[in-house]
């Protein structure tokens, strides 16, 4: 399976047509979104999202990871097209193709994006406990999210529904709890259910199982990526906890401080990381019978509002060179389906 | 199941520990003080003519009797206590020998129909608006709606009333100012009567609605401004629900739940101020009757309104906390 | 603090306004120092003249100069609520900060008080008062027995908010550090407490003018003590309105009106100000 996957997309990546492409259902190009507020007459901008480009193909699993505050978060609320003020896209767009319809997010009429939403693209909150209508039975969430795209009858669209619950291991009976009357872990499925009912091509996912103990957490990861498999959509996936991604996704992009820093095949990128902060990350990761002290990290991740020239993240790198500090380096080929914004890695620099 | 006993144990606990302490209230003040409301009301029996002096005395023995002022003050407590349980609060001095209760009886239901009625056309009016305006924020109208709202909400009842006098009494005299209905009908369930009372009371109520209009839009305005930022909005908003639907049955659901609360808590507040009305345009209600009654002197009216007037808010506030469980399910948990 | 009143002149509307309709309000209560004549006296000037330059709001029925009346009605008006929010701003500090600090218990006896306060209809236990103090009825026992009525409501919020630093971190801090509990509560709680004591305060005045108004006019307090309400009720004594001397009741209505708005609009601009969330949905309307 994930000896797969990779392959094609390396070829996808050196631009080496051989076999026949599968088109990207998500195409992300030069995306930037920064938050601008007015206040006290005090202007500031935050960039959280600068000039990303990334894509997913059908059927993969694209997980994105990075440290808390890095824009992980922002990213996908923008790629899902779910941003309020003071988040502004200020460039870039978004493209989705599912089967015979695309759409360009930040083109579209709210009426056509929202004609897209839940039959094409769903999404899994950060947040299980808060997600659901705390006055309201589970029912009337499935009614209102899903009922309108599946298009049958009432008592239809309740057996389609209590047929997905119990793959998910969940008694018909949830529908009339209220969400306070739910253990975390069945919250979590109740809303994974919820996000897959109407089998939708694309799911975002935001820290999914982070709530949740390690024990759930491992059944709650194998259900998602088994009602993935299933119903062959794609998955983005964010969480700052590496080992989920390494069980999981296909595809992983690294973020620094609101840039891509690194992407490429998990297996890979874990086998050989380039980015100096990708190698950090993957470092730090316990291992069983390593005695070694970890190495922190000096510094902290820089202030959003007022970024450090250059690459951002050379006042915490181990081989900042002079360049570093006056140019931004730009996201390079680095070998078969990887990419990499480093001058170090670029010189063949490994930390 | 057990924990919404709970629930409503802990609610009349709360409901006799008012009734408890506003009648030790009303206790002490009346009993507890340097007045002697038996030598007040024979000062004021002496006024209207010769009195001599064993009729005094007797007047003396039996007012203290009506009082209920005889022994210690143990005994007096022990003897308010007996009487309120069966609602026996002696005759009136002022209309002397109607009983206290009976007239109290006659200007509740005016009471309360004038409050019920101003309560529910301000709860509900100022709810869909101002939730209306947290949903939607740059509608012109309903941010015009909010000034007016904020205009009114900190203006006393009194002052409301009084403007509202001067300007139909004085200024654009359309509408009839004092009592329940036309001098000259006779109570009944006909048209002209009915419509007389909607006539009289529309002032009264107006001047209600437009402070309470004020409150709950302001409060539901900014609950609403709240709600739309919590998760399960978003993510419903996310989902593409229609935007209706989101304001219905996520925003204003989860709003009304702090809003009943806040009804229960502002009852006794409304009381005040429906009273305070009632007095300004000579409606017939228990307002009015407290403000001739202290006038007049007459102790035991006084006394008797004050302590319905706890008994009434408190039971009112009781019948909301009794049904906010149907409004909010969490309630069963806790 | 001089910088955010400052930003707040300058960017906040609400404040701006409610700080300026405060100020007419205050220059006029400050006139009072400037009286010819001492407020008690009648006859001093003819009566039911209409406002003109030389008598600026009329004079009264009872041959008073409105302008300097009222100048001290408001001026004691003002000083009542004052008082009363003063000494029910103690109150409702001791009883909400030991509440939501304490829990458990205490809280559970001291919040069923709380809201025993909250619900009961105080007007009519007010009236009762004057019904028996008569003539004792002093401009001080009113505000004394308001200050013990009116704690309630502003308990339970500020309660909240203790309960809400409670579980923060930097009381659990200076709890093993072996601070007292005393120490925690004035040293480290107070300082967020005193935003929202402020405009609860600004709330509080509101409420007590109101009331004080209301029973005066209705003649149960002290009606040779000048208020606004004291006022209106010479006013209404000698039916100024039908009688045409409209503006006896005029200014005094406009005056306190001006005290309530301002008054109110500080404590909501206030709220915007510390409320972060509210804060945000500034920014929100600021940009679409």
């Amino acid at each position: 399976m994930t000896a797969g996957a990779p392959t094609t997309v390396g070829a996808a990546g050196q631009g080496v047509a051989e076999a026949p492409q599968p088109q990207p259902v998500l195409r992300v190009s030069d995306l930037s979104a920064f938050y601008q507020t007015h206040y006290f007459g005090i202007v500031r901008e935050v960039r959280a999202v600068d000039d990303i480009s990334l894509h997913v193909l059908p059927n993969e699993i694209y997980g994105l990871a990075g440290e808390s505050s890095c824009g992980k978060t922002t990213l996908i609320k923008t790629i899902a097209g779910a941003i309020q003020p003071p988040l502004n896209v200020v460039g870039g767009s978004v493209k989705f193709d599912f089967r015979g319809q695309s759409i360009n997010v930040y083109e579209s009429t709210p009426e056509e994006r929202n004609a897209m939403r839940w039959q094409h693209l769903s999404y899994i909150m950060q947040g299980s406990m808060s997600v659901l209508n705390p006055v309201r039975r589970v029912r009337h969430s499935f009614v209102d999210f899903a009922f309108r795209h599946i298009g049958r009858s009432m008592p239809d669209f309740l057996d389609t529904v209590v047929g997905h619950l119990e793959r998910l291991h969940l008694r018909a009976d949830v529908l009339d709890a209220y969400p306070h009357e739910l253990s975390g872990g069945m919250r979590q499925r109740v809303t994974i259910a919820l996000a897959t009912v109407c089998r939708p091509e694309f799911i975002i996912a935001d820290e999914p199982t982070t709530a949740l103990d390690v024990v759930v957490q491992k059944g709650v990861l194998a259900m998602i990526r088994g009602i993935q498999r299933e119903i062959g959509s794609s998955l983005l996936f964010v969480t700052h906890d590496l080992s989920v991604h390494a069980n999981l996704a296909d595809r992983l992009g690294i973020m620094y401080a609101g840039h891509i820093v690194e992407e490429g095949p998990t297996a890979e990128l874990f086998a050989s990381p380039r980015h100096p902060y990708t190698v950090h990350l993957i470092g730090s990761l316990p291992r069983v019978g390593d005695a070694a002290p970890k190495k922190g990290l000096e510094g902290v991740p820089p202030n959003l509002a007022d970024p450090p020239p250059g690459c951002r993240f050379h006042p915490r790198c181990p081989l900042a060179m002079g360049i570093c500090s006056r140019e931004t380096p730009v996201m390079e080929w680095a070998g078969p389906g990887r990419r990499v914004a480093c001058f170090a890695a670029e010189k063949g620099i490994t930390a | 199941m057990q924990s919404i006993n709970v629930y409503i144990v802990k609610r009349l606990g709360q409901f006799f520990l008012v009734v408890f302490i506003g009648i030790n209230i009303v206790f002490f003040v009346t009993h507890a003080t340097p007045i002697d409301p038996v030598e007040h009301s024979i000062m004021a029996a002496a006024m209207f003519g010769s009195t001599s002096p064993e009729a005094i005395n007797m007047l003396r023995e039996a007012l203290a009797d009506l009082y209920g002022l005889k022994g210690s003050l143990w005994d007096q407590y022990w003897t308010f206590w007996k009487r309120i349980a069966v609602a026996d609060f002696g005759p009136s001095v002022s209309s002397f020998p109607t009983p206290v209760s009976t007239l109290i009886g006659r200007a509740i239901p005016w009471t309360v129909g004038l409050l019920l009625t101003a309560v529910i056309i301000s709860w509900v009016v100022g709810n869909i608006l101002g939730g209306l305006a947290g949903y939607y924020r740059e509608n012109r109208l309903l941010k015009a709606a909010g000034v007016v709202a904020m205009g009114l909400h900190p203006i006393p009842y009194y002052i409301i009333a009084f403007v509202l006098l001067i300007i139909f009494g004085y200024l654009w005299p359309v509408l009839p100012l004092g009592g329940g209905y036309q001098r000259n009908m006779t109570p009944g369930w006909n048209l002209p009567f009915i419509g007389s009372v909607i006539t009289h009371g529309f002032l009264p109520a107006l001047s209600l609605v437009l402070v309470g209009f004020g409150a709950w839009f302001m409060g539901m305005r900014a609950l609403v401004s709240n709600i739309v930022t919590e998760d399960y909005v978003v993510y419903a908003e996310l989902a593409g629900v229609d935007r209706n639907r989101i304001l219905g049955s996520y925003v204003m659901r989860n709003a009304l739940v702090p809003q009943i609360t806040g009804l229960g808590m502002s009852l006794g507040a409304i009381f005040n101020g429906a009273i305070i009305t009632e007095q300004v345009f000579g409606y017939p209600g228990v307002g009015t009757l407290l403000v001739s009654a202290v006038h007049a002197g007459d102790y035991s009216l006084v006394i008797g309104i004050t302590t319905i007037s706890i008994i009434g808010v408190a039971g009112a506030v009781l019948v909301i906390d009794l049904l906010y469980p149907l409004l909010d399910p969490r309630v069963k948990i806790g | 603090m001089l910088s955010i009143l400052k930003d707040l002149l300058r960017y906040n509307r609400e404040f701006a306004a409610g700080a300026a309709l405060l100020g007419i309000v205050v220059a006029m209560s400050a006139m009072s120092a400037l009286a010819p004549m001492p407020p008690d006296d009648v006859y001093v000037v003819p009566p039911d003249l209409p406002p003109s330059w030389t008598y600026l709001m009329g004079t009264t029925s009872r041959g008073q100069d409105v302008f300097w009346q009222l100048s001290f009605a408001i001026r004691n008006t003002l000083l009542f609520g004052f008082i009363v929010a003063l000494l029910s701003r103690i109150l409702s500090l001791v009883i909400g900060l030991l509440s939501g600090y304490l829990g458990g218990f205490v809280d559970r006896v001291l919040m069923s008080i709380n809201d025993t306060f909250i619900v009961m209809p105080l007007f009519p236990i007010l009236v009762m008062f004057y019904f028996v103090m008569r003539d004792r009825m002093s401009w001080a026992a009113l505000a004394l027995v308001m200050a013990g009525l009116g704690w309630a409501y502003d308990a339970r919020l500020i309660r909240s908010i203790a309960m809400s630093l409670r579980t923060r971190q930097f009381t659990e801090h200076s709890v093993y550090s072996g601070m007292s509990t005393r120490q925690i509560v004035a040293q480290e709680h107070l300082p967020y407490v005193m935003p929202i004591v402020f405009s609860t305060t600004m709330n509080n005045i509101n409420w007590s003018i109101g009331l004080e108004v209301t029973l005066s006019v209705l003649g149960f307090t002290n009606i040779n003590t000048p208020t606004i309400g004291v006022m209106i009720y010479w006013a209404n004594q000698h039916t100024a309105m039908t009688a045409g001397v409209w503006w006896w009741v005029f200014f005094p209505v406009a005056l306190v009106i001006m005290v309530f708005i301002g008054l109110f609009l500080l404590a909501v601009s206030m709220n915007e100000y510390i409320d972060p969330r509210s804060r945000l949905s500034r920014m929100r309307s600021a940009k679409t």
